[in-house]
C-alpha cells in the first residue's frame, strides 16, 4: 500500500520561459491598448472571438494539433505554458477555451480523418467553436446514468433528450454530446455509451438559456428531438464514451483553469496595497504561496501527463486544492473591501470581487464536486 | 513564432537524489530510536548518530563531500519521517557550513549547533546545546557579522525543551573569551533561509509519515462492522491528509531547488523558501488536526507514536520566524512597487 503521492519537482526550460516571456509582452500590448480588461473566470466568463482569433494568429489557438491538420505541432507543455500566461491575465478565452482544451485533443485521439479535417483546421484559427454536453437534469455527477438515447436509423442516429451546463452552446457551433447508444445494462453501468458530434443548427435542436446568478449566460440547456446525426459524425468507437471522456480527465483536473480563476484578483490586491489603498494583509502572502506551490504541481503533472506517467491522484489533488484557493481569493478579497467608500482606489477590486464571490460556489463544482475528487484521492490512497 | 522551440526538451529535470543514496537513508533512518517508554522528553539517539558518522552523513554538505542540498534535503526528510533524535539539521547546514563560511578550524567529529546572540551574548530556545560538543556562535558586532566556534564546556546552559520534547537550551556566553571571525551579512541572510528551509523538510517529511500512519490506521480500525477508511467522512479527511502533505512537499521541492542552484540570487531563495515556509506551516493544520482525528483517543495518548511525528511539526513550523511571519514576508515582497504578483513568482527569460 503506498500512501505518499510522489513529489516531483521539475524546471522550465530556458524555451519554454522565453515563451512566457513572448505571450507576456503580447497581452501587456493587449491590455495597454484596450485589447481587453483583465476579468475573473475568464475561460468561462469572457467571450471574445477576435481576441480568440488574435491568439490564433500568433499560432496559439490549436498550439498541439499537428500542421498537417491547420495546427501547429506543438507540445503540450508549450500550450499549457501559453494557457498559463493567458489565464493568469485575466484575457478572454470563453470562446475557443472548449475546442482549444478538449475538442482538438479528442479528435487527434479518437476522430476520424475526416472529422479532422473537417473540424481540426477551424479550430485551429479561431473559427469554429464548440461546447460540450455530459450531464443531465437527473444526471449530475454521475454520468454513467445519462439519459439522452442515441437510436439507430438510416445513415446515422437519432438523438433524444437533453444536455444541461453546457458553457457557451448559444454561441457554439458545435456540440460534442455523450449519449446512451445502447440500454443500460445494470451490471455494466458505463457500457453502452457513445460520443456524437452534433451540428448545432441541426433541425430539432432547442438551445435555452440557463442565467447564473451574477445575471451572466453562459450556460444553457439544449434540448434534443429526434435530432439526425449522420454516421460519419459519431466520435471514436460506438459504447466507447465512457473511457473516451474519462481518459482525458487528468488534463482536465489538473490544468491551470483550476487554480487561476481568481488570481487577477490577488494581484490587484497586490496593486491596491502598493498603492496604500490596502493595508499589508499576511493573508495576501500566504494565499499567494498556495498558488505558486500549486503551480509548481500542476506543472509537474502536465510534465507527467506529457511523458504518459500516470498522475490521476495528482491531478485530483490539484483540482481539490485548486479550486478551494480559487475561492479563498474571493472570500479574502471580500473581507477585505467595504461598499460606501467613493475614493478609496478600490473601486477595480470591489467589482472584481462581487464577480468572483458570485462565480464561487461553481469552482468547487465544475468538472467533478471536491467532494467525487476526495473520493478519487481516498481510491488512490486505497481506503476504497 | 518561436521555432527553436521545436525539439527542444521541455522541461529540466531537477537532479534528484541518488537512488542508493535514498535507500541508505532510509535504512538508517529506520533504526531510530525515538522517544524513551513513558518519556515526553527525546534523547540525542547518539547510536543512530555514530552511523550516521560512520557513513560521512553528518557533514553531507561540507566542501569535502561535494554534496550539496538535494542530498541534505533527502537526508532531512527522512530524518523527519523517522522522528530522528540528530541535530543533523544543525550540524550540517547551519553550524557546519557557518563554521566554513568564516573559514574557522573546522573537526568534522565535532557535534555542534548553532546559534544568534544578543549584544550580551545571550539566546534563547537553542536546539540541542545541551546534548552537543560545540555551539557555532553568531552575533553582530560594530564591523559586521562574526562567528565563534564555542565549546559548550564555555556556554552557561538553561535547559529547556520544546513542544516535542527536544532540547532547546537558554544559552549564555562569554564573547570577550572567544576568538571569531568574519562572515558576511548575505551568509547570515543564507544561514537564516538554511534553517527555515531545514525545517520545512524534516515537516515535509513527518507529513509523509502522518499520511501513512493514517491511511494503516483507517484500513485497520473496525468500527460498526466496517473499517473506518469505509466511511467517507474518514476518507474525506485522509484525503485532505494526502493533498496538503503532497502541496507541501511540491513547495519544499521547488524551495531545494533554488537553494540547490546555488546563492546566485538569495532574493529568489528567499521566495521559494518563504513560500515553502507558508505552505508547509498552514499544511500542518490540516495533516496534524486530521491526523489526530482519525487516530480517535488513542492518538493523543503517551503510549501512541503518533505524537512524535505532530509535535515536532508543531515545533519546527515556528522556528526560524513563525507562519505568520513568513506569510507577512511574502505580502512585503507583493507589496514592493511595480511588483506584478504572477510574474514575480512564475519568471520568463525577459519582459
Amino acid at each position: 500500500m503506498s500512501f505518499a503521492p510522489a513529489a516531483h519537482h521539475v524546471q522550465e526550460s530556458a524555451a519554454l520561459r522565453a515563451l512566457r516571456a513572448e505571450v507576456r509582452a503580447f497581452l501587456r500590448e493587449e491590455i495597454a491598448s484596450g485589447g481587453f480588461v483583465p476579468a475573473v473566470d475568464c475561460w468561462l466568463n469572457s467571450w471574445d472571438e477576435a481576441f480568440s482569433r488574435r491568439l490564433a494568429a500568433r499560432g496559439w489557438l490549436g498550439m498541439t494539433i499537428p500542421v498537417e491538420y491547420g495546427g501547429h505541432g506543438r507540445t503540450f507543455l508549450e500550450r499549457f505554458v501559453v494557457t498559463e500566461e493567458l489565464l493568469a491575465a485575466g484575457a478572454p478565452l470563453a470562446a475557443h477555451w472548449i475546442s482549444d482544451r478538449q475538442i482538438g485533443p479528442s479528435l487527434m485521439k479518437f476522430g476520424s480523418e475526416e472529422q479532422r479535417r473537417k473540424l481540426l483546421p477551424g479550430i485551429a484559427t479561431g473559427q469554429v467553436f464548440f461546447a460540450i454536453g455530459m450531464s443531465e437534469p437527473d444526471s449530475g455527477s454521475d454520468l454513467a446514468s445519462v439519459r439522452t438515447k442515441a437510436v439507430r436509423t438510416d445513415g446515422g442516429w437519432h438523438l433524444t433528450g437533453s444536455k444541461i451546463w453546457t458553457s457557451g452552446a448559444h454561441r457554439s457551433h458545435w456540440f460534442i454530446v455523450l449519449a446512451r447508444s445502447a440500454p443500460l445494462d445494470p451490471e455494466h453501468r458505463h457500457a453502452g455509451l457513445s460520443q456524437f458530434i452534433v451540428a448545432l443548427d441541426s433541425p430539432g435542436i432547442d438551445i435555452r438559456p440557463i442565467v447564473s446568478m451574477n445575471g451572466h449566460h453562459h450556460f444553457n440547456q439544449v434540448f434534443f428531438d429526434n435530432v439526425f446525426v449522420p454516421d460519419a459524425m459519431l466520435l471514436g468507437r460506438e459504447g466507447d464514451g465512457w473511457k473516451q471522456v474519462t481518459s482525458e480527465l487528468s488534463y482536465e483536473r489538473s490544468g491551470p483553469e483550476r487554480l487561476l480563476s481568481t488570481v487577477a484578483v490577488l494581484s490587484e490586491m497586490a496593486s491596491a496595497t502598493q498603492r496604500g489603498d490596502l493595508a499589508p494583509d499576511p493573508e495576501l502572502g500566504r494565499t499567494f504561496a498556495r498558488i505558486m506551490a500549486l503551480h509548481q504541481m500542476s506543472v509537474s503533472v502536465a510534465d507527467a501527463l506529457s511523458s504518459g506517467r500516470p498522475t490521476d491522484q495528482e491531478a485530483a489533488i490539484v483540482k481539490v486544492l485548486g479550486t478551494a484557493t480559487e475561492g479563498d481569493v474571493a472570500e479574502l478579497a471580500s473581507l477585505s473591501v467595504a461598499t460606501g467608500q467613493a475614493d478609496d482606489g478600490l473601486a477595480r477590486l470591489r467589482d472584481m470581487t462581487a464577480t468572483a464571490l458570485l462565480s464561487r460556489p461553481g469552482f468547487t463544482l465544475r468538472g467533478g464536486t471536491n467532494e467525487i475528487l476526495r473520493g478519487v484521492i481516498a481510491r488512490g490512497l486505497g481506503l476504497r | 513564432m518561436d521555432d527553436a522551440a521545436h525539439g527542444a526538451p521541455p522541461m529540466i529535470e531537477v537532479p534528484r537524489i541518488d537512488a542508493q543514496l535514498e535507500q541508505t537513508l532510509e535504512q538508517v533512518f529506520s533504526t531510530a530510536a525515538g522517544l524513551g517508554e513513558g518519556s515526553t522528553d527525546l534523547h540525542f539517539d547518539r547510536v543512530l548518530w555514530s552511523t550516521l558518522a560512520e557513513l560521512g552523513l553528518t557533514r553531507l554538505t561540507s566542501a569535502a563531500t561535494g554534496a550539496g542540498w538535494i542530498e541534505a534535503a533527502g537526508l532531512l526528510r527522512a530524518a523527519g519521517r523517522h522522528a530522528a533524535a540528530v541535530p543533523v539539521a544543525e550540524n550540517d547546514v547551519l553550524a557546519g557550513w557557518l563554521i566554513e563560511q568564516a573559514g574557522l578550524p573546522d573537526d568534522p567529529s565535532l557535534i555542534r549547533t548553532s546559534c544568534v546572540v544578543d549584544a550580551f551574548g545571550a539566546a534563547a530556545d537553542v536546539p540541542w546545546a545541551s546534548a552537543v560538543d560545540r555551539v557555532a556562535v553568531l552575533r553582530e558586532s560594530a564591523d559586521g557579522w562574526r562567528v565563534a566556534d564555542v565549546p559548550v564546556a564555555d556556554v552557561a546552559l538553561t535547559r529547556g525543551r520544546d513542544l516535542a520534547g527536544r532540547p532547546t537550551d537558554g544559552v549564555r556566553i562569554d564573547l570577550a573569551k572567544h576568538a571569531s571571525a568574519k562572515i558576511s551579512a548575505e551568509s547570515v541572510r543564507a544561514y537564516d533561509l538554511h534553517g527555515a528551509l531545514a525545517r520545512a523538510v524534516q515537516s515535509a517529511g513527518a507529513m509523509e509519515r502522518l499520511l501513512a500512519m493514517s491511511g494503516q490506521y483507517v484500513t485497520e480500525r473496525v468500527q460498526f462492522g466496517r473499517a473506518l477508511a469505509k466511511f467517507q467522512a474518514i476518507q474525506h479527511l485522509v484525503a485532505d491528509i494526502a493533498s496538503e502533505t503532497a502541496l507541501a512537499n511540491a513547495a519544499v521541492e521547488a524551495a531545494v531547488f533554488e537553494m540547490a542552484s546555488g546563492h546566485g540570487s538569495l532574493d529568489r531563495v528567499e521566495l521559494a523558501v518563504a513560500i515553502a515556509r507558508s505552505v508547509v506551516g498552514h499544511a500542518a493544520s490540516v495533516t496534524v488536526r486530521n491526523a489526530h482525528q482519525v487516530h480517535g483517543a488513542i492518538g493523543t495518548t503517551l503510549e501512541h507514536r503518533l505524537h512524535e511525528y505532530t509535535k515536532p511539526i508543531l515545533a519546527w513550523r515556528g522556528e526560524f520566524g513563525s507562519v505568520r511571519e513568513w506569510d507577512a514576508r511574502l505580502t512585503a515582497m507583493l507589496s514592493r512597487p511595480g511588483v506584478d504578483l504572477w510574474s514575480f513568482g512564475v519568471p520568463a527569460d525577459r519582459g
